[in-house]
């Protein structure tokens, strides 16, 4: 069992995780305390503090201890409780923190996931096998659409759809079901548009590819039906490529997402990671970052194991070529 | 006391546009109308909206520019903090929206000039409903002066000796001289009355998101999702009963960009907001679903001279600059004419007694309009044409940027060579924290304002030896000894008799170059009216005022 490829691979993949964590927790650390700053400066709004108390708050979060002293504390909470440290902003645990948070940006990146895949691979499909005005047109677009970045959909959309015709809320993350997706639908389009003109594009073209392969149009002439002959022929085959796409772009979204989800006002990760940088609060970035790092080596792992299951020809964890 | 303009900057980086850091384009003086000169202007503002008729039913969202990070009222002093704070907690006096000092939890009294005697009124419970105590009090003061707790007010407690119960609903406060300005204080964070029993169950957890807070305040926390909102509820039981909450629920967000918030004023996902310079003004006026009321300064935007030993050493360097700043282009630029022209470091919004000495003495100082011919006469009998000075500011921050721009022309204009250091956000704050942060720099823009409405709030920091914001020890022993005499003195109008003379010397001396006085500039929803229009939301009861038109 312990010799089984999937095994293998899932070990390798843990350990990559492991060596990523702590190699970018290292380089976080040591970044954010050499850039200029201070996070007392942040706490006092810029209040000019008596020494004593400046005194007393450096004490109390061990401001004045050496940086190697304090991520050498870093780790050991981490490793032997659990413990991410504290958010010197809000006096709260950092997981506590992002606990609260990373529902909301799981959910944004999950809704532009579902449009980036519907919408984006859909009208690549449709590019790909159509030509004529329709492929023109979804060319055009996509140009457009990639062009964009999410930070201007952003503005458009809400001067649009919720100033102007009040159609959709300007901001906020909405409460149940119905009320969530009413207020994540303008920030997932501002997130998905320029992730899914690539998409659109990727699946157009390796579509396009497809089709002209020998095997497909000796399926053609064999008379098996068109479409047959597009999903076993034709799908089949550009699906690789267009998972590895999807799987990149959707993975990059976690990084994209503090953008949008400052200028909706959601309650994400995105957001306050900006907001937690601003203020230096270590704890914060430390942990939001590596819960990114995370993400994005989970995600690779799973892209890497869907080609094992797309193609039975690639071996699990091979990269598919 | 570098105020929210942070906001700004958080919204440029987050948009990936540094847009924001161009500062904006000053108009042309044809462009300009020039209303906000006009001495009149002062009188004209009001304090307060009109008062609610009915009962709001549904929650109000209320705007702040980033979301509250602590209710421990030792550790709150930004915009944030301070309007949450004054929505959940009495003070033990109380702040009105004019300025003026009140009997809150407590009222005041004097027996001898050393002695400051608190008797705790007998109706205000916690939440919880237990009765405010002496004890409660005597732990919430020394909290607040203790620099153990990581208070942030312990200057103020500086001429307190002792502070202890006599009994269980009176307080002593001795002296070690008399203090009249600890009134002030107490009317604010530093006076906020919670309960000692639950502050010490919680712990190092008070005032967290998971530790909250027990007040006795018009508003109790139902909700916080920390970074994101806090939900508030009306007290049934609040004991003062002219002034039970109208509004049932109020939700706090922090939304720090001005576009997000325009558009959530807009679209009625936000009712209210205090806005800070707010680069939408002018669109949210024209909305007819919002009400823009403007009203009394009580923040001052100045120039802080913090290097006198290089040529901004001589007054009439100071002065010349001074004259030859364009105020009136500057406060269209930064806030499409929602600020006034200073006479002085201070601002009418600043009164919070003795009005009529300070506006007699305010109307006999000339607003600081521009007068090149004098400006350039006193730099040459200083001999400074061609003499270099060094600006900083923060391009992060536009309102900044613009000051500085503003202040270069002038400078420029008058023969002086003029060199713009502009450093990041977090840089910028520095400066008012570390000498070496300020290093090379002769002047920088602020917005600043004191902890309560007396113009000596602000005078204190600025010309006493050791004012937390004297960074070049300025020392004018006249002003010293006229701030001394003031806070010795208990007779209001002596005392602000006193303190114009000061502000006086301000003018003329200018430790450091006011460029203007914003109004307070509040937004609500045209049907939410009652807030005061006043730097009150920062240190006094307002949501409560809060109801529908």
């Amino acid at each position: 069992m312990l010799s089984s490829p999937l095994t293998k691979f899932i070990l390798r993949r843990v350990g990559l995780l492991i060596l990523a964590l702590i190699v970018s927790s290292f380089v976080i650390f040591i970044s954010l305390n050499l850039a200029p700053g201070d996070p007392l400066s942040a706490l006092s709004g810029g209040r000019s503090l008596s020494k004593a108390t400046i005194a007393a708050l450096n004490r109390e979060y061990h401001l004045n201890d050496p940086v190697l002293v304090r991520y050498w504390d870093y780790v050991k909470g981490v490793v032997l409780h659990f413990n991410l440290g504290t958010s010197i902003q809000f006096r709260e645990p950092v997981s506590t923190l992002i606990s609260q948070r990373i529902g909301s940006t799981a959910e944004l990146v999950a809704y532009a996931a579902v449009l980036i895949i519907v919408f984006g691979v859909g009208a690549g499909i449709v590019g790909g096998l159509r030509r004529g005005v329709l492929d023109n047109s979804i060319i055009a677009v996509s140009t457009i659409l990639a062009a964009v970045p999410s930070f201007v959909a952003a503005i458009v959309l809400i001067a649009i759809f919720a100033v102007d015709l009040h159609w959709l809320p300007a901001l906020g993350n909405g409460s149940g079901f119905g009320g969530t997706i009413q207020h994540l639908t303008l920030p997932a389009i501002a997130l998905a548009a320029s992730a899914f003109a690539v998409v659109t594009r990727v699946t157009r073209v390796t579509v396009r590819s497809e089709l002209s392969l020998e095997h497909v149009q000796t399926a053609v002439s064999r008379g098996i039906p068109w479409p047959l002959v597009v999903r076993r022929h034709v799908l089949r085959n550009a699906s690789i490529p267009i998972t590895t796409v999807v799987g990149i772009t959707v993975t990059s979204l976690f990084a994209l997402c503090a953008v949008v989800e400052q200028a909706f006002n959601l309650n994400g990760i995105g957001a306050a990671l900006i907001q937690a940088a601003l203020e230096k609060d270590f704890g914060v970035v430390q942990g939001i970052s590596l819960v990114l790092v995370g993400a994005f080596v989970i995600a690779n792992a799973v892209v890497d194991l869907l080609y094992a299951f797309l193609d039975p020809r690639v071996a699990i964890g091979a990269r598919a070529s | 006391m570098i105020r929210s303009r942070l906001t700004v900057l958080t919204a440029a980086v987050a948009a990936g546009a540094l847009l924001a850091g161009c500062g904006r384009a000053l108009p042309t003086a044809a462009d300009l109308g020039g209303g906000a000169s006009s001495a009149s202007a002062v009188a004209a503002l009001s304090p307060t909206t009109p008062p609610p008729t009915k009962n709001w039913n549904k929650p109000v969202v209320w705007a702040t520019y980033r979301m509250v990070d602590t209710l421990n009222p030792v550790q709150a002093f930004d915009y944030p903090e301070d309007t949450v704070d004054t929505t959940l907690c009495d003070s033990l006096l109380r702040q009105e929206p004019d300025g003026t000092i009140v009997s809150g939890i407590a009222t005041a009294t004097y027996p001898t000039p050393t002695k400051l005697v608190l008797n705790i009124r007998t109706g205000p419970r916690f939440w919880d409903g237990h009765p405010v105590t002496s004890a409660d009090v005597v732990y919430d003061l020394k909290q607040a002066s203790s620099p153990k707790s990581g208070s942030f007010y312990t200057q103020v407690f500086d001429r307190v000796k002792s502070i202890a119960a006599t009994n269980s609903s009176t307080v002593v406060i001795t002296l070690k001289q008399p203090d009249y300005w600890l009134e002030g204080e107490l009317s604010e964070m530093p006076g906020v009355v919670y309960e000692k029993a639950y502050a010490e169950k919680e712990g190092k957890k008070f005032g967290t998101p998971s530790g909250l807070t027990m007040c006795t305040g018009p508003y109790e926390p139902k909700k916080w999702i920390p970074g994101e909102s806090l939900t508030v509820v009306a007290n049934p039981h609040y004991w003062d009963s002219t002034l039970a909450p109208r509004v049932h629920e109020i939700i706090f967000k922090g939304i720090g960009a001005d576009a997000t918030l325009t558009s959530g004023l807009e679209t009625g996902a936000v009712n209210g907001t205090y806005a800070q310079g707010i680069g939408t003004y002018n669109q949210l006026k024209r909305d007819k679903s919002l009400t823009v009321t403007n009203g009394p300064a009580a923040n001052v935007d100045a120039m802080v001279i913090d290097n006198t030993k290089g040529v901004l050493g001589n007054v009439k360097v100071r002065q010349a600059i001074s004259d030859a700043i364009n105020r009136t282009a500057l406060i269209e630029a930064v806030y499409h004419g929602a600020s006034q022209m200073p006479r002085t470091l201070e601002s009418p919004g600043q009164w919070g007694y003795g009005q009529s000495v300070f506006e007699q003495d305010w109307n006999h100082l000339p607003p600081m309009t521009v007068n090149l011919a004098k400006a350039k006469a006193l730099i040459k009998q200083a001999h400074a044409v061609g003499k270099s000075i060094t600006i900083g500011t923060t391009q992060e921050i536009s309102s900044l940027a613009t000051d500085a721009n503003v202040v270069r022309q002038a400078a420029v204009e008058i023969g002086l060579k003029v060199t713009i250091k502009s450093v990041s956000a977090q840089d910028y704050i520095a400066l008012f924290e570390s000498a070496s942060a300020r290093k090379g720099i002769d002047m920088f823009p602020t917005s600043n304002y004191g902890d309560y409405a007396d113009p000596a709030a602000l005078y204190n920091t600025v010309v006493m030896p050791g004012g937390s914001q004297n960074y070049d020890d300025f020392d004018n022993p006249t002003m010293v000894k006229d701030l001394n005499l003031a806070r010795s003195t208990a007779n209001p109008d002596l005392r602000a008799s006193y303190v114009a003379k000061v502000g006086d010397l301000m003018a003329t001396q200018l430790p450091w170059i006011p460029l203007d006085d914003p109004d307070t500039v509040l937004i609500t929803s045209h049907q939410l009216t009652g807030a005061p229009v006043s730097f009150v939301y920062m240190g006094g009861p307002w949501a409560n005022m809060m109801g529908a038109r």
